[in-house]
């Protein structure tokens, strides 16, 4: 029954991939044909030369790894006192901290936009990095207070006792026990940062093109070849990622797990 | 190695009105081992963080061989400690967590190797180098975390309950361990528990703690058979206290009748027949321990606690008897 239920999950998570696969990869795949008759490689090829697709998705990544370390680096000290303090106040941190997920991006975007053109950040990776740690913060936040929450500071008390300065303390200790936290964390902000598409456009102004962009031209200009191409390529990327960091959260889970 | 002096220490916390320690001072000589008993909320806890750096005193000063550590940066005081849970890391091994506060002082990585293999030995674990904290059980998680402690040659050792989450026998031998590892490397040691038992094994003084002030302060023999105040005899576990003139014949440090005379359970005898220094009651519990019986006697409105080692009588719920406190036995307390 397990197993069942287990195929079932991953072949509604693998459909869609394997629908754009079958449109990516064939010509002329009319209604009445359950299977496309024509397999081709160069729509795929055609995306994978175009220099528009590939330095798309090297300003993506490049936007989403700046994004993820912007935004960690932000969330740690406040997912530190949120997660281990309790104070006045606390319960309105958080409410601000949210509150750009509940306010339209539509909203905060043109705000943004009026305030980088005035200072030259509009239409620079700079500025749209920027922009997209508004969505992530929140997630990342989040991630890390809870993990905090359930950290014990007399780990910290130990190392310093033993001899370690602060900066030992917090590479060797804190973050350690935080990793499997720390991936997750990293994780949502690469993804929110990779798939946006709204602050990207309304700050980039068309002068910075990630993979969504392309897509959102591409799918108003309807080849369904040309959308199923882009549309994996754009989840090439979180799905490689997952797969990798899966297998050490698991490890690091376990190791944890093994403390308590 | 160490001499601490802890001169009339005071600290409140911000968010409250009544002070944690109160002009607390205990010096503490090298080498020795001083037990800090008290229930919680008596500020033991809080005199660790102070001395550790965790936090810092309102007033008052503490002193390493004579010279003040309040302007030392925590990590360099060398005062270690040891907790309830061992605290071990949990994604380093054995050999990794005992060479931790080696490492991050810079030693070189065979020295540190064969560092923590002495330190193995004299935990009595040599060969668990590789495993990981969470294959170790409860007393050896413990002896490491003792272990990563004790191997960076602290100045001082400060002991939090280390001992309070394990099994009675694991207990008794790391009590055993902890005294004769603490007497064999001479390391200055305070060690905070809350029982009694625990802090007469271990310790070379005791220090009664009550609301952030010393109550008593001296051997445990002395304390516990002695001991020269209320509190202090309440916590030694005696809980009759006569006035003076309820004593018919005193001994000859029971001269005046103000004053309160205290006796300790095992001193007390039931007995059916009155004699000097007794009083009528009814026993009101009987309760065959093994090596000992506990009486509850009630009289004139008050219950008087006494245990008889065996062979000792059992008397029914009920029985009319007399409760003898020995004049040899009596010793006056201040209230």
């Amino acid at each position: 029954m397990k197993y069942i239920f287990r195929a079932l999950l991953y072949l509604i998570l693998i459909a869609p991939l394997l629908l754009f696969a079958a449109y990516a990869f064939s010509t002329r795949w009319f209604f009445p044909q359950p299977f496309p008759v024509e397999w081709t490689t160069s729509t795929f090829q055609h995306a994978i030369n175009d220099s528009r697709t590939l330095s798309s998705m090297a300003q993506g990544i490049w936007i989403a790894l700046l994004v993820s370390v912007l935004s960690l680096i932000l969330a740690l000290p406040a997912a530190r006192v949120l997660g281990l303090r309790q104070f006045r106040g606390r319960q309105l941190a958080w409410l601000l901290l949210f509150l750009p997920t509940i306010i339209p991006p539509l909203a905060i975007g043109m705000g943004l936009n009026i305030l980088f053109l005035r200072i030259g950040l509009a239409g620079t990776i700079t500025g749209v990095a920027l922009a997209h740690i508004i969505p992530t913060l929140p997630y990342t936040i989040f991630t890390l207070s809870s993990a905090f929450a359930r950290f014990d500071e007399n780990y910290e008390f130990q190392a310093l006792a033993l001899g370690a300065n602060p900066l030992q303390i917090f590479l060797q200790v804190t973050l350690r026990m935080l990793t499997p936290s720390l991936v997750v964390a990293t994780l949502f902000a690469f993804l929110i940062s990779w798939s946006q598409y709204l602050l990207t456009l309304l700050i980039g102004g068309g002068q910075v093109i990630t993979l969504p962009i392309l897509l959102f031209s591409a799918a108003s200009g309807g080849n369904p070849a040309t959308i199923a191409t882009l549309s994996l390529l754009f989840v090439a990327p979180p799905v490689l990622v997952i797969a990798f960091t899966a297998r050490q959260l698991n490890q690091h889970g376990n190791q944890i797990r093994e403390q308590y | 190695m160490t001499t601490i002096n802890i001169l009339s220490l005071s600290k409140t916390y911000p968010n409250s009105t009544a002070p944690v320690l109160k002009d607390f001072s205990l010096s503490i000589h090298d080498g020795e081992m001083v037990a800090l008993l008290g229930p919680s909320g008596s500020g033991k806890s809080t005199l660790l963080k102070l001395i550790t750096g965790i936090e810092r005193p309102d007033s008052g000063d503490i002193q390493f061989d004579g010279s003040t550590i309040l302007n030392i940066d925590p990590n360099k005081r060398g005062a270690v400690l040891m907790f309830q849970k061992s605290y071990l890391f949990p994604f380093l091994n054995v050999e990794e967590n005992i060479g931790f506060g080696l490492k991050v002082q810079g030693m070189s990585s065979e020295s540190i190797r064969a560092e923590v293999k002495r330190m193995l030995n004299l935990i009595g674990l040599p060969g668990i180098e590789k495993r990981k904290p969470g294959q170790l059980s409860g007393g050896e998680g413990q002896r490491v975390a003792l272990a990563r402690a004790l191997v960076t040659n602290p100045k001082l050792l400060l002991l939090d309950e280390p001992l309070s989450s394990l099994d009675t026998s694991v207990r008794m031998n790391l009590q055993e361990a902890i005294r004769s590892i603490q007497r064999e490397l001479g390391v200055t040691t305070i060690f905070v528990t809350h029982d009694l038992g625990e802090a007469m094994a271990m310790s070379d003084r005791m220090a009664l703690l009550l609301n952030g002030e010393i109550v008593a302060l001296d051997n445990p023999e002395a304390l516990f058979h002695r001991p020269r105040s209320l509190a202090a005899a309440k916590f030694m576990g005696v809980s009759t206290f006569l006035d003076g003139d309820q004593l018919t014949v005193k001994n000859e440090a029971c001269s005046s009748s103000e004053k309160i005379f205290a006796i300790r359970p095992e001193h007390i005898r039931v007995q059916k027949d009155g004699c000097e220094n007794s009083m009528q009651g009814v026993v009101s519990d009987c309760v065959f321990r093994g090596e000992y019986v506990e009486y509850q006697v009630a009289v004139n409105g008050t219950s008087v606690r006494a245990r008889m080692t065996m062979p000792a009588p059992m008397f029914p719920h009920g029985e009319q008897v007399y409760v003898n406190f020995p004049k040899e036995h009596l010793f006056e307390v201040e209230n």
